[in-house]
């Protein structure tokens, strides 16, 4: 009886102990608040994408700043780096070295992103990566400083592999555009096939220029070879090009093909009822998928801001948004390694469920979307069908694949 | 190698020849007759192509939207060719080339600028009317159907340029200023008009070029890149000023790219490049006389 009594008071008294520490210390509050600097594509062609990023991180801070993140509000400011990755490092230089950000984000560009990168880590500095999908960001040439919460191309060749390969498709055709993310998507691809399907057969390779404007010749070239399935590795207004010339001339129907992202809104918004019904492909968000009530919140919130829907762009602007603020949260403090350490290992609750930054690579862990494009009475343009959730962990490649990718690179 | 294969690539090469020779003989006559390279006929190019969406939007209903969308987009490429030859261009002609060149290059950097702030960063897709959308087969091969508009337009083209050099006055005198501008201008003939009329002949070749492929592909900034390197490339082993080396360019240059895919998928984009530097070894002056 005794001894339960001084039990009892010695917890009390630790308790008070801890509550007074508390309050000596006072709630964590920041000395002011957090600056963020985007550098991105505003201009040519890839604002479009830019553009919608920066329309979702705005959502997510009108979201953050009404509360506050222990009495600080975030604030950015934005740079157009022409998509040119000489003009984006002076732009990240300028950002930190004179308007003292606290941290960066952006690009569109792969390139961009990678030279960023490396500047981020000469400085200290966290920078989140958030449309560009070279795989070698977070992998090859990840580090500690920076992050990723777009998907990428490895998550993407090994989601469509694996896919293709359930489809019991090995004989495949590749088309892809002669450029840095149609090479790194088409290998990764090609790679996590051979590992799932050694017996896999590479049939042919047909590359043409970006910005080619007539793909008949190349997609003609392809169907007479007569291959049991194709990949593709392309986006954006080439995408859109393989798109159109693929129905015109019935391509889908004979030869299966795989496209990342060919079921993105993105893509076929613009399209119309030029884009062909049975294409194979994943992307990362869509706004009608999955049809849940956080989704259909944001959507709902995003519309209102901005009237069209949201693209995957503004779902990465709007997550990095709230990570940045999670873990600003979390850490209590402006310092950018307790930020990082914050960042690590973060769960936040998204539009598509719940998102983890991985520790071991800081790559967060999206779920991809697999299905295949069709027509949809509610809308003029094509949806996705037969929607099939890869959660991030099976999509993504190993910590050790990782590990392995960073020595290599070494 | 399956011949039928072979016919079916010659065939679609043979359609993507018809645009550069559509575009490339324009650049060939604004080089030929007025000696000036024109560094801004793919700006004219693409805006043709966005004009031309544009149109086929306004009309969207109408049957006749994309067919009245081919003759506006190149009016209006003309227009700004008139405009842009009888205010700036017309004054420049006695300098020396790099100083014209260094102008359309100008008046390039401005249309683009224009483009982007009329139609916007986004790309566009102008959805050809139902009767010319899929395909037909021709020779076991999908040719689309649209693709039998440009080759019509092509010969079409290239006989009303025939006409015009060789059955008009003004086609004569730009001829013959082409070889001897002072020799004519002695004669008494106002060479300046007929300079601005075969200026605006090119830049509308330029717009029809443009209106013709929009149908075809994703019209998007930056679309007349690839399309002004190839027609300079055409224009240069045709034989400079020479319509016909045009022709022999494009259908060069297009099935090269077409055939060559069968040969060498992965590669196929160097076929037409190693074409020309084989053509410019052999004959450094193009196919065809140059009239340079």
């Amino acid at each position: 009886m005794v001894r339960t009594l001084w039990a009892l008071l010695a917890a009390a008294a630790l308790a008070a102990g801890i509550l007074s520490g508390m309050g000596a210390a006072g709630p964590a509050r920041l000395e002011r608040n957090i600056k963020v600097g985007i550098v991105d594509t505003y201009s040519g062609p890839p604002a479009v994408f830019g553009n919608d990023a920066l329309n979702g991180f705005r959502l997510a801070l009108s979201e953050i700043n009404r509360d506050g993140i222990h009495g600080a509000r975030i604030e950015f400011v934005t740079r157009d780096e022409k998509f040119s990755p000489e003009i984006g490092l002076s732009m990240a230089r300028e950002l930190v070295l004179q308007e003292r950000v606290d941290l960066l984000v952006g690009t569109i560009n792969s390139a961009t992103a990678l030279a960023i990168s490396a500047f981020a880590r000469e400085q200290r500095v966290p920078f989140i990566v958030w449309i560009s999908k070279s795989e070698a960001i977070t992998g090859a040439r990840g580090h500690r400083y920076v992050f990723s919460t777009t998907e990428n191309t490895a998550m993407a060749g090994k989601a469509l592999a694996e896919a293709m390969v359930r489809k019991g498709y090995t004989r495949f055709w590749i088309g892809a555009e002669d450029y840095e993310y149609g090479h790194a998507v088409t290998n990764s691809f090609w790679r996590f096939m051979k590992r799932l399907r050694p017996e896999a057969q590479l049939l042919g390779q047909t590359w043409w220029r970006t910005g080619e404007p007539d793909l008949v010749p190349y997609l003609t070239q392809i169907l007479q070879a007569r291959p049991q399935a194709a990949f593709f590795g392309t986006g954006g207004a080439g995408m859109a090009n393989v798109l159109r010339t693929m129905k015109v001339i019935g391509f889908a129907e004979r030869v299966p093909s795989a496209i990342h992202t060919a079921i993105d809104v993105t893509v076929l918004r613009p399209l119309g009822t030029a884009a062909p019904e049975g294409v194979f492909g994943t992307t990362d968000y869509l706004f009608y998928y999955p049809d849940t009530p956080a989704n259909r919140k944001f959507v709902q919130d995003f519309q209102a801001a901005y009237r069209d829907p949201p693209g995957f762009p503004a779902f990465h602007g709007y997550i990095t948004a709230h990570f940045i603020a999670e873990a600003y949260r979390k850490a209590g403090s402006l310092d950018r390694e307790r930020f990082i350490n914050a960042l690590e290992g973060l769960r936040i609750r998204t539009p598509v469920g719940e998102v983890e930054m991985r520790t071991c690579d800081h790559q967060a862990m999206l779920p991809l979307f697999f299905g295949v494009t069709r027509r949809d009475p509610r809308f003029p343009f094509l949806v996705a069908g037969d929607l099939v959730t890869i959660p991030g962990r099976d999509a993504m490649p190993t910590c050790e694949d990782i590990r392995r990718a960073r020595e290599r690179a070494q | 190698m399956d011949p039928s294969a072979v016919l079916g690539q010659l065939l679609v090469g043979l359609s993507r020849a018809m645009i550069l020779f559509i575009v490339s003989a324009g650049l060939s006559l604004v080089l030929g007759v007025l000696r000036v390279p024109n560094i801004f006929h793919g700006s004219l190019y693409m805006i043709g192509a966005f004009v031309a969406w544009t149109v086929a939007e306004v009309l969207r209903d109408r049957a006749a939207g994309l067919w009245v969308a081919l003759l506006v987009a190149p009016a209006i490429t003309a227009t700004v060719g008139l405009v842009v030859e009888r205010t700036l261009l017309s004054r420049l002609y006695h300098r020396e080339h790099l100083m014209l060149i260094l102008f359309t290059f100008g008046v390039m950097l401005i249309l683009n600028d224009l483009v982007k702030l009329a139609w916007g960063p986004t790309y566009r897709s102008l959805v050809p009317p139902p009767e010319l959308q899929g395909s037909t087969l021709v020779l076991g091969v999908a040719l689309p159907r649209f693709h039998l508009v440009l080759f019509v337009a092509g010969p079409v083209v290239a006989a009303a340029l025939w006409w015009f050099a060789h059955r008009t006055r003004v086609g004569k005198i730009a001829r013959a200023a082409a070889v001897d501008r002072e020799m004519v201008a002695v004669l008494g003939i106002d060479v300046s008009r007929v300079f601005a009329l075969a200026f605006v002949v090119g830049c509308f070749l330029a717009g029809l070029g443009g209106a013709l492929v929009a149908p075809t592909t994703s019209i998007t900034l930056g679309m007349d890149h690839a399309l002004l390197i190839e027609s300079f490339l055409i224009v240069i082993i045709g034989g400079l000023g020479n319509l016909w080396g045009a022709l022999a360019g494009s259908l060069l240059f297009g099935v090269t790219q077409s055939v060559g895919l069968l040969i060498w998928p992965q590669f196929a984009v160097a076929f037409p490049y190693a074409l020309t530097v084989a053509i410019l070894l052999v004959r450094p002056a193009g196919l065809l006389r140059s009239v340079w």
